[in-house]
């Protein structure tokens, strides 16, 4: 049995000794650096199964910080299962990370390329643990800055640049949210630790607006986060400038992390019905702007950018029905189909961009990647028998059993709209005709392996949700 | 303190930090941010964190202004200079700014806390260091740990961007 806090250490000193061996060692192909973190985080995904429960061991004040529950144990599983998926990906993106430099072999900055995620990947998982405002704004800003760091990394690239740029000006001002918030909070309840704030807002002589205002802004904070609306403006230019693995990151891991966060937060928060009536209004602005926004977009990276918005607005639905159950079950399924759909777009986007064109008779080029994207697309959509469609139903679900049934139409026709979107581009595979120059794309054994996962996990989750409820409940 | 001292260092925070954004000449807007953070210091002092105080100095008034100064030479001021004001983001920033602030002012006049007096603080504690590391290594090493993994990734990231040859 291993006790949780070593997961983060493990994560960590394997991105150490990667960034170690890449300093000192410099003859040998730095796709093994890559290869060895994917063992490392597939050992390290492993040990989470093998978890001493926390009660041995709960009175040192590292337990005030952090929580080792089934829930975080859980969104560890994410972060982990997310950075392996980014960094497969990473594999095939590794041509694009030297290009366009002077002087620069294949090679070059490959190693550290493979190592910050690692150290992402940690911050992602002290997130999922954190119960104390300290320790959520700390693992947040490790994140964050990784995230700075990795969406500029082909600086040479001027949309890659700029992305980083407003990224950077944006978090930081969302960061300042953040931790205003976090101030009001505390200076109307003592404590900055979550349970203990629980307690003191469910009692009485309470400052509530000065707590209220200070729930609001991180709110504000993690809406940014999780890319809601209105905090939703730097979403779709940093999305398409920053290499594609890390949007994928983004898209999956920034979003995971936001969310049990959030969840946590809300715990003692939500009581407090105008919080609800905010959060109602905030989840139905997500899902009409991410939705509609993303109907006129050509550029694939960017229609996968509204849809992450517009993923996030059912989440909030989820969130507003107090179903921890539904949002973890949506992020595994969103996982799923957001790296397929991402991994594909590397491998197809390589010669000719981003754009939809280029998905032109991909049905013929290769077979295997457009029944890949049709995957990802039906399950994005809602497709029936796709893990998708699944984690709608059960976010609908919990939304009708707490009566909130306005946000159930507006999310039902919200879902109509995306059926026309995402079908744009599996009618652009299977039905638009081919360029005339056009070679087969070759798709690399690993790609191949987790592509095949990927597809199998949609698949699988679609009728059989049952391991996820396990691994909840435990 | 006497409460003159806090009004007049919190005016002249007020006063140098609105001076930072209404400058254009990026280096006074730079020397302004300097006394906004010296008032700071020194409303630290006055709350007998003195130790705060210092390092806000040593850290913020010292280190990170002569970074900022630095990155200034290196920047065309002119440019700065030629920019026009772009007035539907002016007034923009302003509501949005003077919303907040209506609001901030609306949550503190409904707040009790903020009406009472609070007792005079008891006689300043010297050993201000001690306590600090104390909680710091103790009650909030695990936090104190993760932002050493911080400055770790934050300086791998500098350097990934800003060598001039990829290796």
């Amino acid at each position: 049995m291993i006790s949780a806090p070593y997961l983060e250490v493990a994560v960590l000193v394997l991105g150490t000794v990667i960034l170690l061996i890449e300093s000192f060692f410099s003859k040998f192909d730095r796709r093994y650096l890559g290869y060895a973190a994917l063992v490392g985080l597939a050992l390290i995904f492993l040990a989470t199964f093998f978890i001493a429960p926390q009660s041995t061991m709960s009175s040192a004040p590292f337990w005030n910080f952090y929580s080792a529950d089934a829930t975080s144990l859980f969104f560890k599983r994410i972060a982990l299962a997310t950075t392996a998926g980014v960094i497969v990906m990473m594999f095939d993106f590794a041509a694009l990370v030297s290009s366009g430099v002077q002087g620069a072999t294949p090679q070059s900055g490959l190693g550290e390329f493979f190592a910050l995620p690692l150290f992402t990947c940690a911050g992602l998982m002290w997130m999922a643990s954190a119960i104390d405002f300290v320790l959520i704004f700390v693992s947040l800003e490790l994140v964050t800055i990784s995230f700075y760091v990795l969406v500029g990394f082909t600086r040479r690239n001027p949309a890659s640049l700029e992305a980083a740029v407003k990224y950077l000006v944006l978090s930081a001002v969302a960061t300042g949210f953040l931790v205003y918030g976090i101030t009001w909070i505390f200076g109307a309840t003592g404590e900055t630790n979550l349970q203990k704030i629980a307690t003191v807002l469910s009692g009485t002589g309470l400052e509530q607006n000065a707590a209220l205002f200070g729930g609001v802004l991180v709110i504000i904070a993690l809406g940014f986060k999780i890319a809601a609306v209105p905090f939703h403006i730097w979403v779709a230019d940093v999305y398409q400038g920053a290499p594609t693995p890390v949007t994928a990151y983004l898209s999956v891991g920034s979003k995971a992390a936001g969310f049990i966060v959030l969840l946590r937060v809300l715990d003692p928060f939500l009581i407090l019905p105008q919080m609800q009536t905010l959060l109602v209004a905030i989840a139905v602005l997500t899902l009409i702007y991410g939705n509609l926004a993303a109907l006129p977009q050509t550029n694939v990276k960017r229609l996968l950018a509204y849809s992450s918005i517009a993923h996030a607005g059912y989440l909030l639905v989820a969130v507003v029905s107090f179903s921890g159950r539904a949002v973890a079950f949506y992020l595994v399924a969103y996982l799923l189909m957001t790296l397929l759909s991402f991994a594909v777009l590397i491998l197809v986007s390589q010669p000719a961009g981003d754009q939809l064109e280029s998905f032109a008779g991909l049905s013929q080029r290769s077979p295997f990647l457009a029944f890949a994207m049709l995957v990802a697309m039906a399950s994005l959509a809602g497709v029936p028998f796709t893990a998708g469609f699944l984690g709608k139903f059960l976010v609908f679900d919990a939304a009708i059993a707490t009566h909130h049934f306005g946000l159930v139409v507006v999310a039902i026709v919200t879902v109509g709209a995306g059926f026309y979107y995402y079908f744009k581009v599996v009618r652009a595979i299977y039905w638009d005709a081919p360029p005339a120059s056009t070679d087969k794309i070759i798709v690399s054994p690993l790609t191949r392996v987790a592509l095949i996962a990927l597809i199998a996990g949609t698949f699988v989750l679609g009728v059989y949700p049952q391991p996820i409820f396990d691994a909840l409940a435990r | 303190m006497p409460s003159f001292l806090f009004w007049l260092f919190a005016g002249v925070m007020l006063i140098f930090g609105a001076l930072v954004i209404i400058n254009r000449n990026p280096i006074a807007s730079a020397l302004s941010l300097v006394v906004c953070f010296l008032g700071l210091a020194a409303l630290f002092m006055s709350l007998d964190a003195f130790f705060i105080g210092i390092i806000q100095v040593l850290v913020y008034a010292g280190a990170v202004m002569v970074l900022f100064l630095f990155i200034i030479m290196l920047l065309d001021l002119r440019a700065e200079e030629r920019r026009t004001m772009n007035w539907v983001a002016f007034t923009g920033g302003f509501v949005v700014a003077v919303s907040l602030l209506v609001q901030i002012l609306a949550v503190i006049s409904r707040t009790q806390m903020a009406k009472q007096t609070f007792p005079p603080l008891a006689s300043p504690q010297t050993d201000d260091v001690r306590n600090v590391g104390l909680l710091l290594f103790g009650h909030y090493n695990l936090p104190f740990q993760v932002i050493g993994v911080l400055i770790l990734v934050a300086t791998v990231g500098v350097i990934v961007l800003s060598k001039r040859q990829l290796r």
